[in-house]
């Protein structure tokens, strides 16, 4: 269970702050809805860890988080674009999330090549992330998230800007994700992404 | 689903002090290496009296000359700097003007000393320059004193205040030069309403640089001047301490020197002009200037194919003078072949790890600057300016006085003169490293944050593949600096075991021109293996778009 308690964030002192308010329970996902500048994005880097929030509480299943460093709290997070390292090939990019060192056992690396192979990226290990479609970056970054296993998914609009098929492939990845007990945070402008994974919503 | 509290596998050397330890050890060491140098000179300088420096002539011809030779020489290189900048703005479509550019990068990392024995080469009493015009003219010219210093100093800095210069000119906004061009300005105007409001926010700049690099240059008075009337402090402080060993008079010069040379970088800080010797690109294209017929035309080309050969014909003569009597020197008796690879296994050994202490050092910095917390930051971008501001010779000359009593051993000595041309290096190093080191973009940090790869791991996957090329090239800049040094190395180093540009130096003191010519082109091709070997070391497997580097860009920061 997360929960995000009186969160404020104000990014300098006299524009108005935010206050975020909401819990999220395991196999849930609650999509959060708001113009550009709502703060959708604020709130997925305060709970990332990226921006330090003002006051308020963030828990995972009654244990405060949020005096962690990012790499500590239980949170993937996938945004629009960047979330691969540009010089490193597809099978690094990935392993670094199963181990931040790269010191892989032959079992993961199989288990990479497995993950490519079921979202349609087989024999993709060695490219490099500027080969790829925006597409296909995207399923790499899923695969990354799905193999790092951490119980919190933040989806900051993942799904923008791809085509229809590319879409539904990837929101199967996401169910099936739900499914095994994941719980999701989802900013998306888009309406089918929202319908079609979201539980709840929170509005801004 | 992962445990949580997740078992991260801890990345190696990720806990904070580690990015601020060796950032606070190089930056506290350089510190206080400064000030024990300073303090040891000051305390020093009391002794001896300071009325001495107007009273004794000698000391006032030395301050004198000192100041005559630094105004000339930047007088001239700056006039001929800006005709040059002038000549290759106009006459963009000079077929040679690539190649001239180049030629004109060169006196970066071409070492004094070789400099020096090409025109020696030239125009000293054998030269073939000399003679040529001897034959025609019965003009008596002699290289020696003022004539050569001059030169030499206009043979380093003309092509530097030129590039700057060009720079500046090349920056023009580009409505400006199409209004210009539709006026139809030219001459008087045209420098009036476009030039020269392009040049003078710059000119001071260029002018304290240039000022600073004549006023303290060693190996070129070393080589070139001597005798009384043509000794510069930088040289007086060295021969107060070699040969004179009186070590009161060294100090009470060191810190003249630094006065004045502090009272010039004072006066670039307060009006800011150092920012503007930054480079910018220009994306000017080619908007015809009015100016550009054929007289112009004419003129501009013979004066650029003029300044070619004068750039040019030192080199050449080095290189048609070394190697027949390298070949002579490889193929002879041995005995000259041993003293100059023994110069050269001497050379590396101080120059590698100089090189591998700037660099190290940088890097140490470079971690300081990550660290959030603002005083250190500040730290770490005011530490590399120490070795700008205080020359080598007076931080030399401060560590001399200080480990003088203990310094008995020559490999001491050589460690020093390591320890001094690494940290000289280190602002240039710094320069080549920062932006590769500090272009990861907010996007990788965060991501590289989440999934924990930090410390040692950060290094080797994020850092490491980007700036490979980087390292290597000032990896090779760091060497080639040390390598080309003969002005700390002459303070510390023994004359019976001599450095390469020491060799050099005797070499041609004592006119054996034909071997110093060979040592010279052994020098040059030496550093051309350090670039060419470091360039390849450097050249990673993966095709990697972000690591150009140039010649070019070690030329803007140089200037920067």
């Amino acid at each position: 269970m997360l929960e995000v308690r009186q969160l404020e964030f104000r990014y300098t002192g006299d524009q108005p702050g935010w206050r975020f308010d909401f819990s999220l329970a395991r196999g849930a996902c609650i999509a959060i809805n708001g113009a550009s500048g709502s703060g959708k994005s604020t709130l997925l880097n305060l709970l990332g860890g990226f921006l330090a929030a003002d006051s308020g509480t963030i828990s995972w299943d009654g244990q405060r988080i949020d005096s962690l460093p990012p790499w500590h709290r239980p949170f993937t997070s996938v945004f629009q674009e960047h979330n691969l390292f540009e010089h490193l090939d597809v099978q690094t990019n990935i392993g670094l999330g199963m181990h931040p060192g790269l010191r892989l056992t032959k079992d993961q690396k199989a288990r990479i090549s497995d993950s490519l192979a079921s979202v349609g990226l087989a024999g993709y290990e060695r490219r490099l992330p500027g080969d790829l479609s925006g597409g296909q970056r995207q399923r790499v970054a899923l695969v990354r998230t799905l193999l790092r296993s951490q119980p919190v998914l933040l989806l900051d609009e993942p799904l923008t800007g791809l085509d229809d098929q590319a879409r539904q492939g990837l929101h199967q990845l996401l169910l099936e994700q739900k499914a095994s007990g994941s719980a999701i945070v989802l900013a998306s402008h888009d309406s089918q992404d929202r319908e079609v994974l979201a539980d709840s919503q929170l509005n801004l | 689903m992962a445990a949580f509290p997740a078992t991260t596998n801890r990345a190696p050397l990720s806990r904070p002090f580690w990015h601020t330890l060796p950032g606070l050890l190089v930056a506290g060491g350089l510190i206080a290496l400064t000030l024990a140098g300073l303090g040891a000179l000051i305390w020093q300088a009391r002794q001896p009296d300071v009325s001495e420096l107007w009273n004794s002539p000698y000391l006032r011809n030395v301050i004198a000359f000192t100041l005559r030779q630094a105004v000339i020489s930047t007088a001239i290189s700056l006039a001929l700097g800006i005709l040059v900048a002038l000549a290759l703005l106009r006459q963009s479509a000079f077929p040679g003007r690539k190649a001239l550019l180049r030629v004109m990068e060169l006196s970066l990392v071409l070492p004094t000393i070789v400099a020096v024995s090409g025109l020696v080469a030239c125009y000293g009493r054998e030269g073939t320059v000399t003679q040529w015009i001897g034959h025609w003219l019965s003009y008596e010219w002699n290289l020696y004193g003022i004539n050569g210093i001059v030169l030499a100093h206009v043979f380093f800095n003309a092509p530097l205040a030129g590039r700057i210069l060009l720079q500046s000119l090349e920056s023009v906004p580009a409505p400006r030069r199409r209004v210009a061009s539709q006026l139809g300005l030219r001459g008087w105007w045209h420098w009036r309403a476009v030039d020269w409001p392009a040049i003078r926010p710059v000119l001071p700049g260029a002018g304290a640089l240039v000022f600073t690099l004549c006023f303290t240059s060693f190996a070129i008075i070393m080589t070139l001047g001597g005798g009384p009337g043509a000794t510069t402090l930088e040289v007086a402080i060295y021969q107060a301490l070699r040969f004179e060993f009186d070590f009161g008079q060294a100090a009470m010069l060191a810190v003249v020197q630094l006065i004045i040379c502090g009272l010039l970088w004072a006066f670039m800080a307060r009006g800011d002009f150092s920012a503007n010797l930054s480079p910018q690109r220009s994306f000017a294209g080619a908007i015809p200037r009015p100016d550009c017929g054929v007289i112009h035309r004419i003129t501009d080309r013979l004066l650029l194919l003029a300044f070619s050969v004068f750039l040019l014909l030192p080199l050449i003569a080095i290189l048609a003078r070394g190697l027949p009597s390298l070949s002579e020197v490889v193929f002879g008796d041995g005995n000259a072949l041993q003293q100059l690879l023994t110069a050269s296994l001497r050379s590396f050994s101080i120059a590698l790890p100089a090189g591998a202490l700037s660099v190290a050092a940088a890097l140490a910095i470079l971690g300081l600057g990550t660290v959030r917390i603002p005083a250190v930051k500040k730290l770490s971008n005011l530490t590399p300016a120490i070795p700008l501001m205080v020359p080598p010779i007076v931080l030399g000359t401060g560590l001399f006085l200080l480990l003088r009593p203990g310094l008995g051993d020559i490999s001491q000595g050589l460690a020093l003169v390591a320890l001094i041309n690494g940290l000289m290096a280190l602002p240039f190093t710094l320069q080549l490293l920062k932006e590769p080191f500090n272009g990861l973009d907010r996007a990788s940090l965060n991501l590289a944050d989440q999934l924990g790869v930090l410390g040692w791991y950060r290094w080797r996957w994020l850092h490491w593949p980007r700036m490979r090329a980087p390292l290597s090239l000032a990896m090779a800049y760091g060497t080639g600096l040390s390598l080309g040094d003969f002005g700390v190395i002459a303070l510390f180093g023994s004359p019976a075991e001599p450095t390469l540009p020491v060799l050099l130096y005797q070499q041609m003191g004592s006119y054996r021109v034909e071997l110093a010519a060979a040592t010279a082109l052994w020098l040059i091709a030496s550093l051309g293996l350090v670039f060419i070997g470091f360039n390849a070391l450097g050249r990673s497997k993966a095709p990697s778009g972000a690591q150009q580097l140039s010649l070019e860009r070690l030329a803007e920061m140089r200037h920067a």
